[in-house]
């Protein structure tokens, strides 16, 4: 007796189609697992077996081979368990053939015969080309995403087969969990003073330019960074569909469904370079860098990170999706991402300010040579953040609050759409003559800054781009010296450890 | 080997491996340099039980190995490369007095220029390397004002206030040459910045260390080069220096010779000025300008040739940004705040005051420049 159902598995953040083909015939008892399947798929004999026999729904004593289709695709968790369980009850007259015929499978389980969500449901069910697919109540919120197909959320197995023999109706869908709201991202108008670093935010913001903050610890660039999700503007339903798709495949909680705050992610020094940048198992899991798709990576101490896990960033940095391979293939995954990264300026941890330091030189120089130049060349924006004095601080006013920045950052953002299609980060040396002429006393100031040899062929174009941002948020058609002084002025030497070419 | 003067010898002593100061003077106590050396080779300072027991248990293998490592030097050879290099290698007897009279006196000196330069009054000028640029200007400052006025500035040839005070020394119409004292060998140029100020240095003056050529810059060797140049100074002038600076060493040698140690004020809130300020409130005289310092030498301070200020006047604003500037390194952030403007209007001030020569950038940092350069 054969029987066939639908199910899907998950490459990277895709989710592939799988047919669940089960065979049962006499000989002795046997339960064969076909088709790639890794530890956790193979698994599903015991977990099918007691969650059947709990149910009360029976075992066949006899040679069971499940071939999981296409043989070449590996097959990765515990989401098949479900079908393989429907496609057993088919194959043993428990439920009626043409029931299942509409429906996908996707659920983990439960020894006592519960389904379970799993992680990377919504590019799963879209993967399926069923328009009914029965899922765990938990994956119903992801699975309902997808909008052409209709999520039937079922909590046991003995509930599915009832239905399924037509003796009971769909259970209700249930009422939506109370949705844990994301936490509110923190507003600007908590950070006094600190012009350069707050503008700086402004602009990483509008521009899309990635940002080195570099100063003393206490100085506040976490309480800044953290901020910067609350410039950007809000995911566009494709991205945000996106982005929702990969944390769903790295098995993030998504109790509110689809995703539209801009996300921020913030991995410890400690990262492994595949947690950065993706893979691991056969399931290849999503990296940080995936995660931090449409919003914010944030790097604090950027000097401590290995620097394996840094080199990883070039590619997703260049390209703004990240390519991973293992034995079993590849993937590309998206990866895009404004980087925020934080330093101390030296390790004692004193000042940057001339002076202030304690380190002995060689200490200093090793601790500057584990950022790559390549890497920092990277950073548009290069700013001294500051514990700010007590004196300073009284006399500044009270800053712009998100909502006003943010304000000001759509704008800017269209404007820079309307007239090259894209953000500034992304404009060619090429481009810039038309979209960012320079004024004679701007020219002088780009001269002198290479002349003196603080900015490289490539630093100039940067600066180039960064001013244009400044006059895009200021709602300029020309980009004006105090644009281009400011740029400059956005792009220190934060190290002092010289020009980097 | 009968045509080799006896500094060759010393020489060639003093280029063996573990051969410290402390221990060189055991070696040549009571013996000539050509002795000393003849001994080494032909076993008999290996047999010198008081030597052996003045270098404790290490004694034996010690002088083993540098009994192996004399056999196999081409002594004519080492000769001849100081000869090339001008560098004179002298025992104590012909030192110069203030170190003959030290009590912590040196064995042997390796020196480029000759002891004729340490006639007049000598000043040393020291502080930290990691210094502000206001340490630097008056480093500076001091340095050319003293070289003007017939004062020898001694220093050590380090980063930061030492070399500026140097440059400073060089610059102008100096009367007094140059004298500084090294920790590494005079043929190891440290640090590498300074490459050209050591040149000149030992081309216009006197370069003096205890170390052997090719002695690399060891931190031991530092505190020793610091009591030197407390010993050759009549004075000792501290620009800026961090509370557990390097050159409170320099100081404390200084209060064991009874030198007078002046100190330079600096701002409460600049940690270079930190040791510096305490100096001053422990009794170290305050040096607000090189009279103070001439004063102390018993020096009449001659006529101050005025300072020509020719740099173009800041507009309003420039001079608006250069008052919120102020003497003590600020952040484009501070200056923002002080001022009012916004980023933009200050950043483009700043760039032109830079232009102008008002304003030095150092990383991401702004410093005032007062008038002279
Ligand atoms: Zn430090």
């Amino acid at each position: 007796m054969l029987a066939i159902t639908a199910s899907a598995t998950i490459a990277g953040v895709d989710g592939r189609p799988v047919s669940v083909e089960v065979h049962v015939a006499g000989g002795l008892p046997a339960f064969t697992v076909v088709g790639l399947p890794d530890t956790s798929c193979r698994e599903a004999r015991d977990r099918v077996r007691a969650a059947l026999l709990s149910s009360e729904l029976g075992w066949p004593e006899e040679k069971v081979t499940v071939n999981l289709a296409p043989s070449g695709l590996p097959k990765v968790g515990s989401g098949l368990d479900l079908a393989i369980a429907v496609a057993l009850m088919v194959a043993l007259d428990r439920v009626p053939r043409d029931s299942v015929t509409n429906l996908g499978f996707l659920a983990e389980l439960g020894l006592d015969g519960a389904l379970r969500p799993v992680r990377g449901a919504l590019p799963m069910v879209a993967a399926m080309d069923r328009p009914e697919v029965v899922v765990a109540p938990g994956n119903h919120a992801e699975a309902q995403l997808v909008e052409r197909v209709q999520s039937r959320p079922v909590s046991s197995l003995r509930q599915l087969a009832e239905v399924l023999r037509g003796e009971a109706a769909w259970p209700p869908v249930p009422p939506p969990r109370p949705v844990a709201t994301p936490p509110p991202v923190p507003d600007l108008a908590d950070v006094r003073g600190q012009p350069v670093a707050r503008q700086a935010l402004e602009v990483a913001a509008a521009g899309g330019h990635h940002l080195l903050m570099v100063g003393p610890p206490g100085a506040g660039k976490t309480m800044l960074a953290k901020r910067l999700p609350g410039l950007l503007p809000p995911l566009d339903p494709g991205d945000a569909l996106t982005v929702t798709r990969v944390w769903s495949a790295a098995g993030l909680a998504l109790a509110g469904g689809l995703i539209r705050v801009p996300p921020f992610r913030a991995p410890h020094h400690q990262i492994s370079s595949v947690a950065m940048i993706g893979g691991g198992s056969a399931a290849m899991c999503p990296g940080e860098v995936s995660l931090a798709n449409g919003g914010v990576l944030f790097l604090d101490e950027l000097g401590e990170f290995p620097p394996a896990a840094l080199e990883a960033l070039r590619q997703p940095l260049e390209e703004g999706t990240v390519r991973v391979s293992r034995v079993h293939g590849s993937q590309t995954y998206p990866a895009r991402f404004v980087l925020v990264a934080a330093m101390n300026p030296c390790p004692c941890g004193e000042s940057g300010a001339p002076g202030g330091c304690r380190c002995s030189d060689s200490a200093r120089a090793r601790y500057h040579r584990r950022l790559s130049a390549p890497l920092l060349d990277r950073f548009d924006l290069r700013v001294v953040v500051e514990r700010p004095g007590a004196a300073d601080l009284l006399s500044a006013p009270v800053g712009e609050g998100s909502a006003a920045v943010a304000q000001r950052v759509a704008g800017a953002r269209s404007r820079a759409r309307a007239r090259s299609g894209g953000l500034n980060v992304d404009l060619r040396p090429e481009e810039l003559n038309r979209v960012a002429p320079l004024t004679p006393g701007s020219r002088f100031l780009l001269e002198r800054a290479v002349t003196d040899g603080r900015l490289s062929g490539r630093g100039l174009h940067r600066v180039r781009t960064v001013a244009r941002t400044m006059a895009d948020l200021d709602g300029a058609q020309a980009v004006s010296d105090e644009h281009l002084a400011a740029a400059l002025a956005h792009r220190v030497d934060p190290l002092g450890i010289g020009v980097r070419p | 080997m009968t045509a080799l003067p006896p500094a060759a010898h010393l020489a060639a002593l003093m280029s063996l491996d573990g051969m410290w100061p402390r221990r060189a003077r055991l070696v040549l106590a009571r013996r000539s340099p050509e002795a000393a050396w003849e001994a080494l080779l032909d076993g008999a300072l290996a047999r010198s039980v008081p030597l052996l027991r003045a270098l404790r248990g290490r004694g034996p293998e010690l002088v083993q190995g540098w009994a192996e490592q004399a056999r196999a030097l081409d002594v004519p050879r080492l000769w001849q490369r100081h000869l090339q290099l001008g560098i004179g290698v002298t025992e104590p007897r012909a030192h110069p007095a203030a170190l003959r009279e030290d009590p912590a006196p040196p064995t042997v000196l390796f020196h480029r220029g000759g002891f004729d330069h340490l006639d007049g009054a000598r000043v040393a000028i020291v502080g930290t390397r990691k210094c502000t640029r206001y340490g630097r200007d008056v480093a500076f400052d001091l340095g050319a004002q003293l070289a003007e006025a017939g004062v020898g500035v001694v220093s050590g040839l380090a980063l930061g206030i030492d070399a500026e005070a140097h440059r400073g020394a060089l610059a102008g119409t100096p009367t007094a040459p140059p004298i500084a004292v090294v920790g590494s060998g005079l043929d190891v140029v440290y640090p590498r910045a300074n490459d050209v100020l050591w040149q000149q240095v030992a081309e216009r003056g006197l370069l003096l260390s205890e170390a052997p050529l090719g002695a690399a810059p060891e931190g031991w060797r530092f505190p020793a080069r610091n009591r030197l140049i407390a010993a050759l100074a009549d004075v000792v002038v501290v620009v800026e220096s961090h509370v557990r600076g390097g050159s409170m060493s320099t100081v404390d040698e200084a209060l064991r010779r009874d030198r007078p140690v002046l100190a330079v004020p600096g701002s409460v809130r600049s940690d270079a000025s930190a040791g510096t300020n305490a100096l001053l409130a422990q009794g170290a005289g305050p040096v607000t300008g090189v009279d103070d310092v001439l004063a102390v030498l018993g020096c009449t301070p001659g006529p101050r040739r005025p300072v020509a200020d020719d740099r173009l006047a800041p507009d309003e604003m420039g001079a608006t940004v250069l008052d919120a500037v102020g003497w003590q390194p600020s952040t484009l952030d501070q200056v923002v705040l002080r001022t009012a403007f916004d980023v933009g209007a200050v950043a483009l001030a700043v760039e032109r005051l830079i232009e102008a020569g008002w304003l030095v950038r150092t990383g991401g940092w702004l410093e005032r420049v007062p008038a002279h350069r």
